[in-house]
């Protein structure tokens, strides 16, 4: 007879059942909400995968593009095309932002005829190959360069770090 | 460099160095037969101006785009309008447009008319090799007029 649930007992345990059901389904979204900052991935720092394979790369610069999916500007969501200046110098890749550092035009390799260097169209600024701005044109730094990563032999492009090669 | 309250202080602080003014004109038609063609070329040159203005973004300054529609008088509009865009500090100042009728008046300042291209059914890769294809087009004119001060 003693294993036989008796009504009280029955009741209570029903009851705590319930209640704690209750109580979870409050507290779960306050710890869930609580923890979540710690569980966001970061946006920056993430690669971008690009068409160009690293084996092809040469010494000479190639324009690679590539497209950031979904970039956030407050409500607004947008593909955004970029563009990579990339060569190879020895075994390590190198890429190198077309952003002029003088007003933000767009730099091409060997544009208007000046050999192995960049050149903005828009007041002849000049770049050395490894992105170092040439005194006496309008530049006053060198090109940026962005991180880069090698993934199943394609090119990957990361964020943009300040020239480290000159 | 766009409309914009920072993009206008670089200018200010930078006005020897921005000295070309794009404005692109677009005409809007509301009548059913031209509200897509309208709607479409609106694209087009939007977009153009945009790529144009990433790549010169330091020498020229992009004026949000001027609008008339069927009725408007454009030779009327070339010597009020248009004019004062012309008389303003910039050395070089260029009108964009799709509209052909441009072609046929006596204008001030240099208009570029690209032919339009509907770009609505593109995928977004074809569609910027086809806006490059067109800037490329374009560059001699604006370096023509660059050369010539």
């Amino acid at each position: 007879m003693s294993s036989k649930v008796s009504r009280r007992q029955f009741l209570s345990y029903t009851l705590m059942g319930v209640g704690g059901f209750m109580v979870s389904a409050t507290v779960m979204p306050m710890v869930r909400f609580a923890v979540d900052p710690v569980l966001q991935t970061k946006g920056e720092g993430e690669f971008i995968p690009t068409s160009q394979k690293v084996a092809e790369l040469t010494e000479t610069p190639v324009r690679v593009d590539f497209t950031i999916k979904d970039r956030k500007d407050a409500w607004y969501k947008s593909d955004v095309s970029d563009t990579a200046w990339v060569y190879k110098e020895g075994d390590q890749v190198i890429a190198l932002s077309p952003v002029c550092k003088h007003l933000g035009c767009t730099v091409n390799w060997e544009g208007d005829e000046h050999k192995n260097e960049f050149f903005c169209p828009c007041h002849a600024g000049r770049y050395e190959k490894n992105g170092k701005n040439i005194p006496g044109t309008p530049p006053l730094g060198p090109l940026d360069e962005y991180m880069v990563e090698e993934v199943d032999g394609y090119l990957h492009i990361g964020k943009t770090v300040p020239n480290t090669l000159v | 460099m766009n409309w914009t309250g920072k993009d206008m202080d670089t200018y200010l602080q930078q006005k020897e160095y921005i000295d070309t003014l794009v404005i692109p004109l677009v005409k809007v038609q509301t009548n059913m037969d031209n509200i897509k063609t309208s709607a479409s070329s609106t694209e087009f040159i939007m977009h153009l101006a945009s790529l144009i203005e990433t790549q010169f973004k330091g020498r020229m300054m992009f004026a949000p785009p001027v609008v008339y529609t069927s009725k408007t008088d454009i030779v009327q509009m070339t010597h009020t309008t248009l004019q004062e865009f012309v008389d303003t500090t910039f050395t070089h100042v260029f009108f964009l447009t799709t509209d052909h009728a441009w072609n046929e008046i006596d204008m001030v300042g240099q208009v570029i008319w690209m032919p339009s291209i509907p770009l609505e059914s593109m995928d977004a890769s074809l569609r910027q090799s086809i806006l490059e294809d067109q800037l490329r087009q374009l560059l001699p004119k604006f370096t023509e007029q660059w050369s010539k001060q």
